[in-house]
């Protein structure tokens, strides 16, 4: 049997008395790539910043290998360190240039000696192919320059798991096709990986399980083959066809 | 003409006042600038550890204790910043200078004019800087926040090397703003007899009683002072900003030297601009 890294259970969010996250019941196992789709307002994006705690579950337990982050005295920002986060506003740090930005959780967090820091932020930001710019400051490079920072900053720490929440939402067409293309790259090498999209070719090409948000619960879940090609619910089959045009 | 003989006459006057008080005023330009250099620095500290202490996160699952404790402190830098907002400066020297004696039944006095003078205007200063601090936090980015802690940062080690440093930047100016502000309003610790720059004014006139022309190089002193610290602050802003260019490693990622293209930040970005 395959290890599961997350367990989500009866997980439920609540703003105010607006529900957004109704009885979710989830999990991931190790090397999954799973995008989540669905309209906005869906909860999609709330479920991911449950899981990194961004936001805290109104009810219900979330599982990283069998302990409940949400208890509390959880050490959470060890938790985080190893479930990493890539935002669409990229969120990087605007006081620091790209290899800060990719140097400062593993020194701080992780405790790593500056060498070594350095070293491995120097071959994440290589990865992505950023490693010329390591000395621009964030608002001196562009949309798609910033998000593969961001993830080469969430690879830094190397994570068992990488949360991504619409990475690619605030790009135009060429930096999202930059952006995808890293992305692709992390899935071939078996990173496990959670994926809040509205690219629906990503969802259905590249990852291994597609799931259908819709009003705070998940209304289908499955193969991406299956999901988008024969959809079993009808919600599923008209949510799709405004991307497809059937 | 009257105006022309007079201003010959101020320009006598002041030749006559500086040759004999020149250094007097000199000394009380320096008193000064050093109370209000080293007021503005201790009262920024202030500022930031009352800034600091106002936006600790809270969240109702949060033990019943600490969100006491958390209240508590909030009440009480509130009440600081109230009264010291909202009194003037002046009273306060006298209040503070006065007060230590009257409740200690004069066991214990304030050893130097100057430790007064530099408590009442750091302390001043600090309840300002405590509301701009605050500011500052509450104006960067809360993504900047979720970035640090995503990737694991505590509260402290987000506040430290993120927020911080963003937040010190953007009240910059208002820095600026308390400095000047203070270079001049150190002028009213005459009150308990601090003999910075103004109170120079007030010994020379009562022995010379050229009270316009002693003002008028009040006046010049006072000005000579701001507009220089303008012209520093600015610079400092600069400095803090750091190049608007960056260069461009090689792409040998082993390489720690960086390489010899440069990218001029502005062009860059208003052509990336056009090109939208």
């Amino acid at each position: 049997m395959e290890e599961n890294i997350l367990q989500i259970r009866h997980l439920s969010k609540t703003f105010g008395t607006n529900p957004v996250l109704k009885d979710i019941d989830f999990s991931v196992s190790k090397g999954d790539v799973t995008s989540i789709i669905g309209a906005s307002g869906s909860g999609k994006s709330t479920l991911l910043r449950c899981i990194n705690l961004l936001e805290i579950p109104t009810s219900g337990q979330i599982f990283f290998h069998g302990g409940d982050i949400t208890e509390r005295g959880f050490n959470v920002p060890a938790y985080r360190a190893k479930v990493g986060m890539v935002f669409q506003s990229f969120n990087l740090f605007s006081n620091m240039t790209v290899l800060e930005n990719c140097m400062i959780g593993q020194r701080k967090v992780l405790h790593k000696d500056r060498a070594t820091a350095e070293r491995t932020a120097r071959a994440y930001l290589d990865k992505v192919g950023m490693a010329p710019y390591i000395n621009a400051k964030p608002r001196q490079i562009s949309g798609g320059q910033k998000q593969r920072v961001a993830i080469a900053r969430a690879l830094s720490m190397e994570p068992e798991v990488l949360l991504f929440d619409e990475p690619t939402s605030a790009l135009d067409p060429q930096m999202v096709g930059e952006v995808l293309d890293v992305m692709k790259t992390l899935v071939k090498e078996g990173l496990t990986m959670i994926v809040v999209t509205h690219e629906m070719a990503f969802a259905r090409d590249v990852s291994s399980r597609a799931v259908f948000m819709r009003d705070g619960v998940i209304w289908e879940d499955g193969a991406p083959e299956r999901i988008f090609g024969n959809p079993e619910k009808q919600e599923t089959r008209e949510f799709l066809s405004r991307f497809f045009g059937v | 003409m009257v105006a022309v003989s007079n201003i010959a006459q101020l320009g006598s006057d002041i030749v006559k006042l500086w040759n004999h008080y020149g250094l007097v005023y000199l000394n009380g330009m320096w008193k000064t600038v050093s109370l209000a250099v080293i007021c503005t620095v201790v009262g920024c500290i202030i500022g930031f550890i009352c800034g600091i202490l106002q936006t600790i996160p809270c969240a109702k699952t949060d033990h019943a204790a600490k969100r006491a404790l958390l209240g508590l402190v909030r009440a009480l830098v509130r009440i600081y910043v109230e009264v010291f907002r909202g009194t003037p400066m002046i009273l306060q020297a006298v209040f503070v200078y006065y007060g230590l004696p009257y409740f200690t039944n004069n066991a214990v006095h304030w050893s130097s004019v100057w430790l007064a003078a530099f408590t009442v205007v750091s302390i001043n200063t600090g309840a300002y800087m405590a509301e701009t601090v605050r500011g500052g936090i509450l104006s960067v980015d809360p993504g900047q926040t979720e970035g640090a802690k995503a990737i694991g940062m505590t509260h402290v080690q987000t506040m430290l090397h993120v927020i911080l440093p963003q937040a010190l930047r953007s009240i910059m100016p208002q820095i600026g703003n308390n400095f000047i502000i203070n270079l001049k309003d150190t002028s009213v610790m005459f009150i308990i007899g601090y003999t910075e720059f103004f109170a120079t004014h007030k010994a020379v006139v009562g022995a010379t009683f050229l009270y316009f022309p002693s003002a008028t190089i009040e006046m010049a002193g006072y000005l000579f002072m701001t507009l220089v610290s303008s012209f520093l602050l600015r610079r400092w802003e600069k400095r803090m900003d750091g190049s608007d260019s960056y260069d461009l490693a090689t792409t040998d990622t082993l390489a720690h030297t960086s390489g010899l293209t440069r990218f001029p930040g502005g062009r860059r970005r208003a052509a990336m601009k056009g090109g939208r």
